[in-house]
């Protein structure tokens, strides 16, 4: 029996050691899986997020405007920023499954660029392929629908906010909803007419 | 904003025939989708590049096999939309299997002034294998961009070294995409055009 202990304890021992590496390397992918896997806080950065709303309020190389912290039952779930070949900051609302190689829309998405990359006049409505804006006023500001009223864009200060929605009736939804991330224009009120100085590939600059 | 100017160049004059049978390169739809029938809920990808000139889906596989040496066929089944009906992706092409360039081609309709077309979504996509293995997942973002423009800004340097001509196009479908690692990836809304030849390279 001695021998034979002396054979199992170190066997054993190693067996618990490994249990115990395996345990710690659960424990480590369980954290790293609930961290993707979250909801915004109070911060509304999510996982996906590369900005926040904190970040958000202290931005102020353009003005940013949001749904608010939810639209139509959904939950603001990321807050994007892209500052490379775009430039926007992006509120993302409600949550979708990709699948495997896919990846999903989420149900709606409120982009702002800065006026100097972005404007109603990039659209060049005679070259083949080019969207054709459909003029529309919303909230007191100039602007167009695109991709079946599933797209609108605003152009308001210094701003040229994109509403991604599931439909034309979705995208007025969220321009009604509208609201400055800073507080100083609420939702349903009019919105700051464009600065002039927009032109082609903008030409008020940045 | 080059770009805008030089898609002007090469396809001034190309005004859409609204309304007419449907003779016509139809961009109505910019994204691609999971399945048909095609819906907003379904969108994928941008599409980001277009084919014109001899630029039927069959010789954008032959060239960009060519110009570009991907030769991986490897991915899932996506949808392209059409005047209005949807249909499954002609072929696909990668640089590889792991982290790699990827697009997915659809012949459209001929078109007066761009004549031949075909569509596609090119992108650079990593294989995500941990915390948890997903697959593809598109870049969010780097210095070259998101993996949607890398992938589109790629097949311009290899075609423009290859002496085609190329042009750009403001579509403005900058929608964001969820990817299976949790970050989100979006076009910066510019679309490629590539004019093919007739021959194909041996």
């Amino acid at each position: 029996m001695t021998g034979l202990r002396s054979v199992r304890g170190p066997v054993a021992l190693g067996v618990i050691a490994l249990v115990g590496v395996l345990a710690v390397v659960l424990v480590l992918v369980l954290v790293l899986v609930l961290a993707r896997s979250g909801h915004a806080g109070a911060g509304g950065a999510s996982p996906g997020s590369s900005f926040s709303l904190e970040r958000a309020l202290a931005f102020d190389d353009f003005e940013l405007f949001s749904a608010g912290r939810s639209l139509d039952g959904l939950p603001l779930t990321a807050v994007l920023r892209r500052d490379d070949t775009a430039t926007y900051v992006s509120f993302v609302y409600g949550d979708c499954e990709p699948e495997g190689d896919a990846g999903c829309a989420p149900p709606a998405e409120v982009q702002v660029w800065p006026a100097c990359r972005r404007s109603l006049a990039l659209y060049d409505g005679e070259a083949a392929g080019s969207p054709v804006p459909e003029p529309v006023r919303v909230r007191g500001v100039p602007g167009a629908f695109f991709d079946r009223g599933t797209r609108l864009e605003l152009e308001t200060g210094r701003s040229l906010v994109v509403v991604f929605a599931g439909s034309r009736a979705q995208a007025v939804r969220v321009a009604a909803a509208l609201e400055a991330v800073d507080g100083s224009v609420a939702a349903g009120a009019p919105l700051p007419p464009p600065v002039p100085g927009r032109g082609k590939g903008g030409a008020m600059g940045c | 904003m080059g770009r805008l100017a030089a898609a002007g160049a090469v396809v001034a004059g190309a005004l859409v025939a609204a309304g007419s049978a449907p003779a016509h390169f139809d961009p109505d739809d910019r994204y691609t989708h999971r399945a048909c029938p095609a819906s907003v809920a379904n969108r994928v990808d941008p599409i980001n590049v277009v084919f014109t000139g001899w630029g039927t889906w069959g010789r954008a596989v032959s060239q960009i096999e060519s110009h570009l040496g991907w030769t991986a066929t490897s991915g899932t089944t996506q949808s392209f939309a059409d005047h209005g009906s949807c249909y499954s992706l002609h072929a696909q092409r990668a640089s590889g299997q792991g982290s790699r360039f990827h697009v997915r081609l659809r012949g459209q309709h001929k078109d007066p002034a761009l004549r031949w077309t075909a569509t596609g979504d090119a992108h650079h996509e990593d294989l995500i294998a941990f915390p948890m293995p997903c697959g593809h997942a598109v870049d969010s973002n780097g210095s070259g961009g998101s993996g949607f423009d890398q992938g589109r800004d790629e097949l311009e340097r290899r075609f423009a070294g290859g002496g085609h001509a190329t042009s750009w196009a403001w579509w403005g479908n900058t929608q964001s995409f969820k990817q299976c690692d949790g970050d989100y990836a979006a076009s910066d809304g510019w679309t490629l055009f590539v004019e093919l030849h007739q021959v194909n390279h041996s």
